[in-house]
């Protein structure tokens, strides 16, 4: 709301603090006060009123009615003479009210009104609250319009014909609104119209069709209320947000129309010369009254944290305008039809509060209750983001939605958001792959190796954590060894890796399932081949677990290990198996068929081609065996490692190469 | 030959050796096997028993000590020699590279956020971001109709064909936590929260925030400006002067901006702060009867506060970032500077 400072000192005889100093207190005590400019001889004050003190202080009277209260200041409210002439209203116009959203409808007619440009001091005031000026009686409804915060509307009447209904618009209705826009309307929206034709958006805009011009001499002023949500919406709906639906979407006070319309009919009688036909015509079926909210005195001091007297919460409360009365400790307070907005005890005391000012409530810290609780879920969070920090990995963050062209590539089917601001960012994401994905493209420009994870949201359409992460330029045993790791660090045990069928995602013969107690919690390898290419990028590997899971088994359980301080003792073997063994299925054969003596199995060399029968290939292992009692001698270890050897031959066939 | 002769000339040629080579031929010329006090051993043998007793003695004193002696010029000499021919590290050339892990920036600022709650009591807790009306708005005093639902559901709320939509606040959690807890609840609900937007340098579609939320039987205004005073003064690692004015959020009554002096121009009023010496830093109020009311609780017995604060803006003010997309970027020139 842009408001005149001269205007505001129009309503008092002593003279307001400079604009800067007003706009402080305003600041503290109401509403913030965006900026204050001079505009010639008058300062304008940019204030910010927000939704729930819009219904009062969208207007000149409204902030000084602030102000008298903030400053102790009294403000007097200009007085008007009203001289109706002899004709009666009803001769000219009735209005039908067809609508409950309707909730009072004042009209006036003013006859031989001279349609003319402003005086300079009305061009001034509008000017300096940035509205243009346009003719005298245009004019006149804007300024009590800021004036009183009342919207008022003006028609010519030789256009209107005798009757005025409020009803709701029919299904494909149009309406050409004063700034030459149609509009095509439906059964929720509110017109002003004649036995005819709209004439206009109720609240919102005036039409086209009875618009005054330099020949309008007869007028109808209207002065009316509507229901506060319907106004919002359609204004919202139709994307016309005016000065007017702006005020009615936030609860003017009903009783204004009376006092509104009688100002604006003497303004444009002084303005023009017109006459003021007697009477007005006033549909007003529910009538509201000022309400009473009960709260004990000390209830103020209870939310606020300081004892406000009696004294004073009354005397606060009678400035604002609301009736005060206080029996033993019973506060009864009377709210203004105006204050639509104060309903309940809490409402009141924020009136008193921030009269009273929070800058002079002191400091006062909560007593020492009960300690946080560790929260399990953040605890592992965080402690899975430092171990891949410390496992060399960047941290990024990716948005939690994808567009048709991931949905498309990946072969996904996210939940769709109804209103995405793009078609990049039209489903929530079921995985972070993609993203991973566009990230080792975008950065493999710059950089020839890179380790990146997420720990964030997807949503399969349960919303889930997932650990996704992506490596570039390392192999697959480089992110199996680090996920290994963190594995290790969270006290997650049992882990496999295993081969996985074919995917549209992921590379079958290059990607293993990692399952944890035989239960799958997510993927690690590459992309397919099809995918690399259709994304032009470089080969990577990609790595996606279920947070979720991964995190049930995480523990913080740690026992040490005896260490051994006898030496250790190194064998290699090296021998021939049948092809589809595995390499971690033979460790696991030698582990097996060792006793506890074999401290590591660690593969050095895995072997296909000249010199090994084509469906076998060769594997070569350190051994390490190591007591915790004694030295190991030779003779023993060739015995463990001949046994060793032998039932190899018998598991997984293994020929040792001599 | 004389003793004391021997013992005069080898002293004196030991104080005249330059390099080990000398050391050398001296040591082989004294202590070698046929050196000369080998020799003078053998001239000692044909003495009577007393005076080869006395003049033996004399003789093992001496060569020990020249033994020692020349022990302790070789360990000399070859630790001059090393240091002659080790070779300069150019301690001016530039370190070599380590690569190592790094943390989102907010990830790091919203741990500090969280810890310092911790240490005041809060806990820390979380809330889904996919929500229904209920809980994002109706929940929070904002029911159908209510102009702050029009202004955030129609314009800036994310629907999802499912009717479900995702949180525009970190408040969508106050209920549920309230219906899971018995007062004193004193918690801090931090995460990504999304907003319809037309993204640019300082507005994004997916932000973070950090909901603060504390209900008890008697909770102040006293209350709340005492903890997040205490909660900026750890932030910021020093003295901050904080105000409260008026403001309206449908789920507080009253509702509070809370500005801090600006760090910038110590309120003197600068660009940072619009010239008013201020910076808006949260949002905050007492929380409104109906939302105790909704969380199951009597708001006759139960008063409360509420706060929420962005993280993106005061990570941007840490790091100096000048455009918020950058944190969803994934571009590692920017994530490895964190």
């Amino acid at each position: 709301m842009t408001v005149s400072y001269n205007w505001l000192q129009s309503y008092f005889k002593s003279p307001l603090p400079r604009p800067e100093n007003l706009a402080e207190i305003l600041t503290m005590h109401s509403f913030e006060v965006e900026s204050v400019e001079k505009k010639g001889n008058d300062y304008v004050l940019n204030i910010d009123v927000l939704p729930d003190r819009a219904g009062d202080c969208l207007s000149h009277l409204g902030i000084a009615r602030e102000l008298s209260a903030l400053l102790d200041k009294k403000m007097t409210v200009p007085s008007f003479k009203l001289k109706e002439n002899k004709e009666k209203i009803k001769d000219y116009l009735s209005v039908k009210v067809e609508s409950k959203d309707c909730l009072r409808y004042t009209a006036r007619v003013m006859t031989n009104v001279k349609v003319k440009p402003s005086p300079k001091w009305l061009k001034e005031r509008l000017n300096a609250c940035g509205q243009n000026s346009i003719n005298n009686v245009v004019d006149a409804t804007n300024y009590i319009m800021l004036e009183t915060g009342q919207p008022l509307h003006a028609f010519d009447y030789e256009k209107t014909g005798k009757e005025i209904i409020v009803r709701k618009a029919k299904k494909g209705e149009k309406l050409l609104t004063l700034s030459d826009k149609e509009y095509v309307l439906d059964e929720n929206v509110l017109l002003i119209a004649d036995s005819k034709k709209a004439l206009a958006l109720a609240g919102i805009k005036g039409g086209k069709s009875a618009e005054i011009t330099e020949k309008t001499e007869t007028i109808v002023l209207e002065s009316a209320n509507f229901n506060h949500k319907l106004i919002s919406q359609t204004a919202r709906r139709l994307n016309l947000r005016t000065d007017a639906s702006i005020r009615f979407e936030n609860n003017i006070d009903p009783n204004l129309t009376e006092e509104a319309i009688d100002r604006v009919a003497a303004l444009i009688s002084d303005l023009s010369g017109a006459e003021i036909v007697s009477g007005k015509i006033d549909a007003y079926k529910e009538k509201l009254k000022p309400w009473a909210i009960k709260l004990k005195t000390s209830d103020v001091g209870r939310l606020i944290g300081v004892d406000i007297s009696k004294t004073e919460i009354t005397k606060i409360l009678g400035k604002l305008g609301f009736g005060v009365k206080i029996a033993g400790e019973i506060l009864t307070v009377k709210v203004p039809t105006f204050r639509q907005d104060v309903t309940i005890p809490e409402g009141v005391i924020e009136e008193v509060g921030r009269v009273y000012g929070y800058n002079k409530v002191p400091l006062n810290l909560p007593c020492f209750s009960e300690p946080a609780l560790r929260n399990d879920d953040i605890f592992w969070q965080n402690r899975t983001k430092d171990y891949m920090k410390e496992l060399g990995f960047v941290e990024s963050y990716n948005y939690s939605f994808i567009g048709d062209e991931e949905e498309a590539v990946f072969g996904l089917k996210g939940m769709e958001i109804s209103n995405p601001v793009s078609n990049y960012y039209k489903y929530l994401r079921t995985t972070a792959i993609p993203q991973m994905a566009k990230t080792v493209k975008e950065n493999s420009k710059f950089f020839k190796e890179l380790k990146v994870f997420e720990l964030g949201k997807v949503f399969f359409p349960e919303e889930k954590m997932v650990l996704s992460g992506a490596v570039l330029g390392g192999s697959f045993a480089s992110v199996k060894g680090s996920l290994n790791e963190l594995f290790d660090k969270l006290g997650v045990e049992k882990i496999s890796f295993s081969s996985i069928a074919n995917d549209k995602i992921w590379h079958s013969k290059k990607t293993a399932e990692i399952k944890i107690k035989g239960k799958t919690v997510g993927y690690a390898g590459h992309l397919s081949s099809d995918l690399i290419d259709i994304l032009g990028m470089e080969d990577a590997v990609f790595f996606e677990i279920d947070f979720d899971q991964l995190q049930k088994q995480c523990s913080e359980n740690k026992e040490y290990k005896q260490i051994s301080y006898h030496p250790p003792a190194l064998r290699d073997i090296s021998g021939i198996v049948p092809e589809e063994i595995k390499v971690e299925e033979a460790a696991e054969a030698i582990r097996n068929s060792s006793n506890s003596l074999l401290k590591s199995v660690e593969v050095f060399d895995v072997y296909k081609g000249k010199g090994i029968p084509s469906d076998k290939k060769s594997i070569s292992f350190h051994l390490t065996y190591q007591s915790d009692e004694k030295t190991l001698d030779a003779k023993t270890i060739d015995g463990m490692v001949s046994d060793l050897l032998n039932k190899l031959k018998q598991t997984i066939n293994w020929e040792e190469r001599k | 030959m004389d003793f004391s002769e021997l013992k005069n000339n080898a002293e004196k040629e030991l104080e005249r050796i330059a390099d080990s080579k000398e050391l050398k031929e001296f040591s082989d010329k004294y202590l070698g096997k046929k050196g000369e006090i080998r020799k003078f051993f053998s001239f000692v043998k044909d003495l009577a028993l007393e005076e080869k007793k006395v003049l033996g003695r004399e003789i093992n004193e001496f060569a020990s000590l020249l033994e020692e002696k020349v022990l302790e010029m070789q360990k000399e000499m070859k630790k001059a020699e090393k240091e002659k021919t080790e070779e300069k590290v150019d301690i001016s050339a530039p370190g070599k590279i380590v690569e190592t892990g790094h943390l989102h920036p907010i990830t790091q600022v919203m741990r500090e956020v969280e810890y310092i709650f911790e240490r005041l009591g809060f806990s820390v807790v979380e809330g889904p971001e996919v929500e229904d009306e209920w809980h994002n708005f109706d929940s929070l005093n904002i029911p159908e109709g209510h102009p702050a639902r029009d202004a955030l559901s129609l314009g800036k709320t994310f629907y999802l064909k499912n009717g479900k939509l995702l949180r525009s606040q970190t408040s969508s959690a106050q209920v549920r936590y309230m219906k899971k807890m018995k007062p004193p609840i004193k918690i801090v609900i931090p995460g990504r929260v999304y907003r319809y937007e037309t993204t640019d340098a300082s507005h994004e579609i997916n932000f973070y925030q950090i909901e603060g939320f504390y209900v008890d039987e008697n909770v102040t205004v006293a209350n709340l400006k005492a903890v997040l005073q205490k909660f900026l003064e750890l932030f910021f690692k020093r003295k901050v002067e904080i105000r409260l004015r008026p403001s309206y959020f449908p789920f507080v009554e009253p509702g509070f901006e809370v500005d801090m002096r600006c760090e910038v121009c110590g309120g003197e009023g600068c660009s940072a702060c619009k010239r008013t010496g201020w910076v808006e830093i949260l949002g905050a109020g007492m929380v409104h009867p109906n939302v105790i009311k909704n969380g199951g609780l009597d708001p006759k017995k139960y008063k409360g506060f509420a706060f929420g604060m962005g993280i993106d803006r005061p990570t941007m003010m840490k790091y100096k970032i000048n455009d918020i997309r950058l944190f969803h970027s994934g571009n590692l020139k920017f994530l490895k500077q964190f």
